[in-house]
């Protein structure tokens, strides 16, 4: 699947590229308005990111082009304007989500995942990693065809990990995610890490290995090996 | 009390005491010349009888009508002498005053004493009517003068209230700008302009000082969005040390603390330009029970006590900002109580009200509610939290409090009812 990520700041496009960029997603960047304008044109994305503040043109120009020519790709903007008008007008214009600066790699993979997932359904619900199994409209998961009962937060937790499997995902990030950005407790991550151990015990009782990795002073990560 | 009031209460105060003073002086002007008018009479009387006595050497025949008194008796004054009074009716049972003159007279070597009194009820009825019919013309005339006064003053200051009324509804950031119209009036239209002038100038910075503000939070958001993104990356590395592992957190959390203070400090300017206009009514308790779920095992996880007690209560604000006040209160009883600490909640239908276990003594008022102000010296918050608080309450016309009881900080938030 292809990604195209509409950003010029340089450093920022770059990690951005560094992080999505893996087996699942190939990653372009375009770092201004006609760059992006050629991109767009010329190939089908299965998601693109988008800042509005672009060199040359308006982010939102370039998304009433998309919406002009009936493309089918999601579109996530990514900016720093982060005043209301500004997510109604991205939203209105047809963007599929919003996420404003500064925000931390694995929550932009969750939101990519996300759009992409509700792009290409194909009818197809189901997530899949190893012997799991998560259905994205019903919000249940499945671990070897037996239906594990998860809390809402264990299911978007488990979600959050799929989304940024193999990736340390920072404590902070995994905070912002299940409790949004103005539950300001910066100084106690204890309650992730009672979700994480109730999460883990679920999954391992149920059948599955232990996906959840520990990484020292940082996060966590989710990976099979 | 508004200009007509006071112009009406001056104005008429004055021309009640002017109009006053001009009846007591036109009325006893009035009697004076009256007055002198029946002492003229009386001198008449006075000369004829002294033709008579001079004629007949005898003085006449006192006689008493209706309106007359003449009488005369031996005088112990040998001299000339004459003499104006005023005296009460001689005929008994009669109420009404005369005007007597007393003179003597030689008449056959002895000097008589002549009294001539007139009766003074004439002149005491004409003075009276006139002193009635004029009071009477100057109620009317004070009447008709108030009465055209305010229409006229309506009239002529009506473009100055449409101003007052177009700068009333004005709000800075709302791009209409009100329109005053025209008046024949120099001082109005030089009012006008020069407003109008203000308006604009105002508007201009307002919209500059927006435009900067955003700017600013651009120009600093995208660094720290590189430098959380590259943070990210580099946390890959499943090579990092213990050391940069150490490092690397140490700046991703300097970097989110800076995140959340640009953010907090963006929502501070919002509001003050009161960019969250958008007011309807809903039940404050409903946003109450949702945020207190949201926070529930985040205070367990502290083994905080909490109990609350909650009515409805239906309030007319931005609901994004009713949403932000009570997470902003939350999150501050939370981090200020102890462990083991107790928060209670109260939501009556005026006051939304949250006491926590204070840690220390009594905050200091003053610096409660200002910007980076922080009580003791954690450095884990901006101290901008109770800042936005206060900020909600005063742009959602509400009030909010501080108390210290019982070794319990207590927040009281007084709400707007929503009028129905």
């Amino acid at each position: 699947m292809k990604v195209l990520i509409i950003e010029d700041e340089k450093a920022l496009s770059t990690s951005i590229f560094t992080y999505l960029n893996s087996e699942q997603y190939i990653c372009e960047i375009a770092s201004d308005y006609h760059s992006a304008m050629i991109k767009v044109g010329q190939y089908d994305y299965a998601c693109i990111i988008l800042d509005i503040n672009l060199p040359g043109g308006s982010g939102l120009d370039i998304l009433k082009e998309l919406k002009a020519g009936k493309k089918a790709e999601g579109v996530l903007i990514i900016s720093a304007r982060n005043s209301l008008d500004d997510r109604l007008n991205g939203l209105n214009s047809g963007a599929d989500d919003y996420l404003s600066k500064p925000f931390h790699l694995s929550e932009l993979a969750a939101r990519v995942a996300a759009i992409i997932r509700r792009k290409s359904f194909d009818g197809n619900n189901n997530l899949k990693f190893e012997e799991l199994e998560l259905d994205v409209f019903f919000k249940t998961v499945k671990v070897n065809d037996r239906i594990l009962d998860l809390t809402r937060k264990e299911y978007d937790l488990l979600l959050y990990f799929i989304s940024n499997k193999n990736k340390v995902i920072n404590k902070s990030a995994i905070a912002e995610h299940l409790w949004g950005d103005n539950m300001d407790m910066a100084d106690s991550y204890d309650f992730i890490y009672t979700h994480i151990k109730n999460l883990r015990k679920k999954l391992i009782q149920a059948g599955s290995r232990d996906y959840v990795k520990s990484v020292y002073g940082m996060g966590y990560k989710f990976t099979r090996s | 009390m508004n200009l007509f009031t006071r112009y009406f209460r001056i104005n008429l105060l004055a021309t009640v005491i002017i109009f006053i003073l001009a009846s007591l002086a036109f009325y006893f002007l009035l009697w004076y010349v009256s007055i002198a008018q029946m002492d003229e009479d009386l001198k008449i009387e006075q000369r004829e009888i002294e033709t008579y006595v001079q004629k007949y050497n005898h003085p006449p025949e006192p006689i008493s009508v209706k309106d007359q008194n003449t009488s005369f008796a031996v005088s112990d004054i040998r001299n000339n002498y004459r003499k104006f009074n005023t005296i009460e009716s001689p005929n008994p049972g009669e109420k009404e005053n005369f005007r007597q003159i007393s003179f003597t007279l030689p008449v056959n070597n002895q000097w008589l004493l002549f009294k001539v009194s007139k009766s003074l009820e004439g002149t005491e009825h004409l003075n009276r009517s006139i002193v009635i019919i004029s009071l009477l013309t100057i109620i009317a005339i004070l009447m008709v003068s108030l009465l055209i006064n305010r229409w006229q003053l309506r009239r002529l200051w009506k473009p100055f209230y449409n101003t007052l009324s177009g700068v009333e509804k004005f709000r800075l950031g709302e791009k209409a700008i009100p329109h005053f119209e025209n008046s024949s009036i120099t001082e109005f239209n030089f009012l006008n302009t020069t407003i109008s002038q203000f308006i604009r100038d105002a508007d201009k910075e307002y919209f500059l000082l927006k435009e900067f503000t955003e700017n600013a939070s651009h120009e600093l958001q995208t660094p720290l969005a590189i430098v959380r993104s590259t943070l990210d990356v580099m946390m890959q590395d499943e090579k990092l040390s213990e050391s940069q592992s150490n490092s690397l957190q140490a700046a991703n959390s300097a970097i989110q603390k800076m995140s959340r203070l640009n953010q907090s400090l963006l929502l501070l300017n919002k509001i003050e330009n009161r960019q969250f206009s958008n007011i309807n009514s809903f039940d404050f308790k409903t946003l109450v029970q949702e945020k207190m779920s949201d926070w529930q095992e985040l205070w367990q996880g502290r083994n905080l006590n909490i109990s609350s007690s909650l009515e409805s209560a239906t309030v007319s604000m931005n609901e994004q900002l009713a949403e932000m006040m009570i997470s902003n209160l939350f999150s501050n009883a939370a981090r200020h109580t102890p462990d083991g600490g107790h928060i209670q909640i109260k939501l009556s239908t005026k006051i939304f009200e949250i006491s926590n276990t204070a840690a220390d003594g009594p905050l200091d008022q003053e610096k409660l509610f200002k910007r980076f102000s922080k009580a003791g010296q954690t450095t884990d918050h901006h101290g901008l939290g109770l800042s936005i608080v206060k900020q909600i309450a005063d742009v959602s016309a509400m009030n909010i409090t501080y108390a210290f009881s019982k070794g319990d900080h207590i927040f009281s938030v007084h709400l707007n009812p929503a009028s129905i």
